[in-house]
């Protein structure tokens, strides 16, 4: 990652960063618009306060902090979420490619992860995180980042191996 | 870790959709505008600039409450000037007109000595004359109604009187 005054163009640094940052919204709200929507305020807000693109934990604790507000403003949408959030809802469109069945599985086994777990491994997998940014993005230590992480993965192996 | 790291790199093989297309747009129009144009990451100087535009609305601002404090002083100094001109006259004005004013209030005449200076006769007369001779002090008042001041002038005085002596 490089700050993003070195690109020639907002749109290199932004076309690496949105699929993370989408599927990172996407742990707190289940329909796209609403992921794209909360990553389209939360880089503006990012971009604006001229930030280094290389601080990640601080561009994705925004991206939480604008995902947790508008649940917070809606409270129908952050009961509808919540609900969503337990039950996987198949009109949801996947937040994956997928190559086979399996990986379909692995996927719907990672939503069915608590959302604590879910959003470690999302920084840590998808985006390359540290744990000490993973830390950073939600307020807490680097240990209980990393065991989160562990607790997810071993959630996950128990889940994916029981539905194989 | 270790027990992981084939479920890592499974998780690894899953790849998050894309962002779409409407959200690069959208992005870059809210970048526009912020920063009324965008495109190239020369994105450092058009931050800056929105950066000023707060400072420039902050200064303008503060700048606009003191010409309105300023304008205050100004519109209120005119009055309270106009009062001392008013006033400040009046020590210089005033004894002119007080002085202008002034009526005569009474005069009083106090004798607080009479002397018989005895028979004299004139030259040129036929009959004697008895000569007194009084002392008093005599007081002049003035006073302006408008004021409510008082000037007083107190001053010694002598008068001489002379009673013809009529023949018995």
């Amino acid at each position: 990652m490089e700050n993003v005054s070195t690109h020639e163009n907002w749109k290199v640094c932004f076309s690496e960063l949105a699929p993370g940052l989408v599927l990172f919204a996407r742990q707190f709200v289940r329909q796209l618009p609403d992921a794209e929507d909360i990553v389209q305020e939360a880089f503006i807000r990012f971009w604006r306060k001229e930030h280094s693109i290389e601080n990640r934990g601080l561009l994705y604790a925004t991206v939480r902090s604008v995902a947790l507000d508008l649940l917070r403003r809606d409270a129908r949408r952050a009961r509808r979420e919540a609900k969503a959030s337990l039950e996987i809802e198949q009109s949801t469109s996947p937040q994956f490619d997928f190559d086979d069945g399996s990986q379909q599985e692995l996927a719907a086994a990672v939503d069915r992860l608590p959302v604590e777990q879910r959003e470690v491994l999302v920084m840590k997998i998808w985006n390359d995180l540290t744990f000490a940014e993973i830390g950073q993005a939600l307020g807490i230590s680097q240990n209980t980042a990393a065991s989160r992480y562990r607790y997810a993965l071993a959630a996950l192996k128990k889940n994916f191996v029981t539905h194989e | 870790m270790n027990d992981f790291s084939e479920l890592e790199a499974e998780l690894k093989k899953l790849r998050p959709r894309g962002a779409s297309p409407e959200l690069v747009a959208r992005v870059e129009q809210s970048l526009a505008e912020v920063s009324g144009r965008i495109a190239t990451a020369g994105v450092l100087p058009k931050r800056r600039n929105f950066r000023v535009s707060w400072l420039g609305l902050g200064l303008g601002l503060a700048t606009a409450a003191g010409f309105l404090m300023l304008a205050r002083i100004n519109v209120d100094q005119p009055g309270k000037r106009q009062n001392v001109v008013a006033m400040t006259p009046a020590p210089f004005v005033a004894p002119i007109q007080v002085s202008d004013a002034f009526m005569p209030a009474g005069m009083t005449q106090v004798v607080y000595n009479t002397r018989d200076e005895g028979l004299h006769f004139p030259e040129g007369a036929d009959q004697p004359v008895r000569r007194l001779r009084s002392k008093k002090r005599e007081t002049l008042q003035w006073r302006n109604p408008a004021t409510g001041t008082s000037l007083r002038v107190s001053y010694p005085s002598e008068e001489v009187t002379l009673i013809p002596i009529s023949g018995q």
